[in-house]
């Protein structure tokens, strides 16, 4: 039998969508923090050390929607949607919404200022099944409309940020999207975090389920930005190197199209720099198999291999020492 | 950078021809994105041989996402997805094909500050992935053409090279359409400028493209009476004037898509298949594509006032 709603640890969920911040120039500390002041009330979050990292306050948006299932129950849910906007050494942009879903809150709607409250709290007016949820939420295929979407609420803030003024709009690289949506279930037993899945549909959509110790919701979403940061890193890199055509013949070509790469994504490879203790498995789990840093590490050595037999058997370096 | 493909009428051989270079691009090793605005008849996915998509798609449309129905527009990935033979596998040193179809149920619509929003959202993100972003637009001044020339106003998109092809045939009517489509009173000019546009500069983005060109000296007619040959070419030598004097002579035009008699018959891609080995479709149909979507993006041609 199902435990009683008020035993049930909540379960999280949310989406992130990561893409480079089109500017010819990576952002200072300082205009980072002006395009992230989303609100005049709140600071940014500024942080330099690994490496530069810029977060948005957080922000709100109320939701009365439907939970997505395989078997079409949907139950209703009220409450809000945190999300914020992060950006990493002024180059990766990333919006990330997410929502604890916390069972008890009645058969019926509450009064909005009962859930402005519980700041990314959704609460489902009735019984739910996790399991039924997780599956629905994770489907590869586009949520429907009305149902919960933390990925709707991400892409617009993305949008948001995307344009605004202080961007020339002129990315040093082409590269695309990616979107990672995902579920955080408490650990059972002895409480240790863990990875269940991480898939790539065939449409893009990664979807990650995790198994957490107790902690901050705010930590298990940082937690799925660094995936989701690390995840697009070695997608855009993959591609950039595969479109340089490395291996074929004109080498000038191959290092004038991987010029962007050294100059604007190399150093922004740090898994796990900024993740809490309690959950870092998740990425001991991800360095193993499939091994994250193993293929990015072999992906830069190919490249700097290319660059110093370029610097040796060219006359003058065209690529200054990295 | 993006590529706004406009005709005064249907027919003309917009779509067919825009694909056709949409593909060579990719070819050639572009990333290109192919985008179905034309929302009375989104028919882009038929040329590209996508099976259930030929009348546009069943939801999740760029209709419906630029009217703020589905956050996320449907892509197909043609080398994936088309059912030609050609287009199945992916040619080594190809760039990515991506096609975001229409909806089946489209249809024109009008256009609010929101659409405006998700349309310059739409470019930003597809020009920041793709080398090249063709737009195939409604016929005339559409909805469709009021949105981009809307859309291109906006300051996020200054900094965002757009180039406009506008698709004409070649004969008397269809030149004096083309020329009032882009200079006319209600022309995309006056239209652009009315928007924001400086003139001088949406003037330079604009080039001509003749298609299904009869051409007097091809094979096709070399057995015609010498006096219906002779007045193919006095009607080819008074069109060509026509042209200058409407401003779509040689410094506006970018290309000339002889008449192709496998286009005539069917909506396709020009593979080399079709032209070399099973010999179905013209060599010079697959040069002259072939020489339209170089010159798409050679700089040179694009400057010549
Ligand atoms: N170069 C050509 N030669 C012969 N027929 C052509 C040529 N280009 C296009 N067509 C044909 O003309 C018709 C209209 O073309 P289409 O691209 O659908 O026009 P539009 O998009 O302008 O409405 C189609 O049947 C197409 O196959
Ligand atoms: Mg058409």
């Amino acid at each position: 039998m199902a435990p009683p709603d008020r035993d049930r640890r909540p379960i999280l969920c949310g989406e992130v969508r990561t893409s480079v911040l089109r500017t010819s120039e990576a952002l200072t500390a300082r205009t980072a923090a002006q395009l992230l002041n989303l609100r005049p009330d709140e600071h940014v979050l500024l942080s330099e050390r690994p490496n530069l990292r810029v977060a948005s306050p957080q922000l709100l948006t109320g939701v009365d929607c439907r939970l997505p299932s395989l078997n079409g129950s949907r139950p209703r849910a009220v409450g809000t949607v945190a999300a914020r906007a992060v950006l990493t050494e002024g180059r990766v942009l990333q919006a990330s919404a997410f929502a604890r879903l916390v069972p008890g809150g009645g058969d019926h709607r509450k009064p909005w200022g009962h859930y402005l409250l519980r700041p990314g709290v959704v609460e489902p007016l009735g019984r739910h099944q996790d399991g039924e949820f997780t599956e629905g939420f994770l489907a590869a295929a586009p949520l429907p409309g009305g149902v919960l979407n933390p990925g709707a609420v991400a892409e617009r803030l993305l949008d948001e940020v995307l344009r605004h003024r202080l961007l020339d709009q002129r990315a040093p690289f082409k590269s695309g999207r990616t979107r990672l949506r995902w579920v955080a279930l408490p650990a059972a037993g002895d409480g240790v975090t863990s990875i269940e899945r991480f898939t790539v549909a065939a449409d893009g959509l990664r979807t990650v389920a995790l198994r957490v110790a107790p902690a901050d919701p705010s930590a298990v979403a940082a937690l799925c930005e660094d995936l989701a940061l690390h995840d697009w890193l070695l997608t855009t890199l993959v591609a950039l190197v595969e479109r340089s055509r490395l291996g074929s013949g004109d080498r000038e070509a191959v290092l004038t199209a991987l010029r962007p790469v050294v100059d604007h994504l190399l150093h922004l490879w740090m898994p796990g720099a900024r993740v809490p203790d309690v959950l870092s498995g998740v990425w001991e789990t991800l360095e193993r198999r499939p091994g994250f840093s193993r293929q990015w590490q072999a992906l830069v050595q190919r490249i700097r291999d290319q660059v110093a037999l370029q610097t040796v058997s060219l006359p003058r370096p065209v690529l200054a020492d990295s | 950078m993006l590529v706004f493909a406009a005709s005064d009428k249907g027919g003309t051989g917009r779509s067919v021809t825009s694909s056709n270079v949409a593909y060579r691009r990719a070819l050639a090793g572009d990333d290109v994105c192919y985008l179905d605005f034309d929302f009375g008849s989104p028919t882009a996915a038929a040329v590209f041989d996508v099976p259930g998509a030929s009348r546009g798609v069943a939801s999740a449309g760029l209709h419906s996402h630029l009217q703020g129905r589905h956050t996320e527009p449907h892509r197909i990935d043609v080398w994936a997805e088309s059912e030609h033979d050609e287009l199945r596998y992916r040619p080594t040193g190809s760039g990515r094909l991506v096609l975001l179809p229409g909806d089946r149920d489209g249809g024109e619509f009008a256009i609010g500050k929101d659409t405006v929003r998700r349309c310059v959202n739409l470019f930003l993100q597809l020009e920041s992935e793709f080398d090249v972003v063709v737009v195939d637009l409604s016929a005339g001044r559409s909805y469709a053409v009021d949105m981009v020339l809307e859309a291109t106003a906006q300051p996020e998109l200054q900094g965002v090279l757009s180039r406009w092809l506008v698709f004409h045939r070649w004969t008397h009517q269809h030149v004096i359409a083309a020329h009032g489509l882009v200079f006319g009173e209600r022309g995309i000019v006056a239209g652009g400028v009315e928007r924001g546009h400086d003139k001088g500069a949406l003037r330079d983005s604009i080039r001509f493209v003749r298609a299904a060109v009869p051409d007097p000296e091809s094979p096709l007619w070399s057995h015609v009476p010498l006096a219906q040959s002779e007045w193919m070419r006095k009607c080819d030598r008074d069109l060509t004037e026509l042209a200058a004097e409407l401003e779509l002579g040689y410094a506006r035009l970018l290309g000339k898509i002889p008449l192709e008699p496998v286009l005539q018959w069917r909506e396709q891609l020009i593979t080399d298949e079709d032209v070399l080995a099973s010999k179905v479709a013209g060599m010079a149909t697959r040069q002259a594509l072939e020489e339209l979507a170089a010159a798409l993006v050679d700089d040179e041609a694009w400057e010549r006032q």
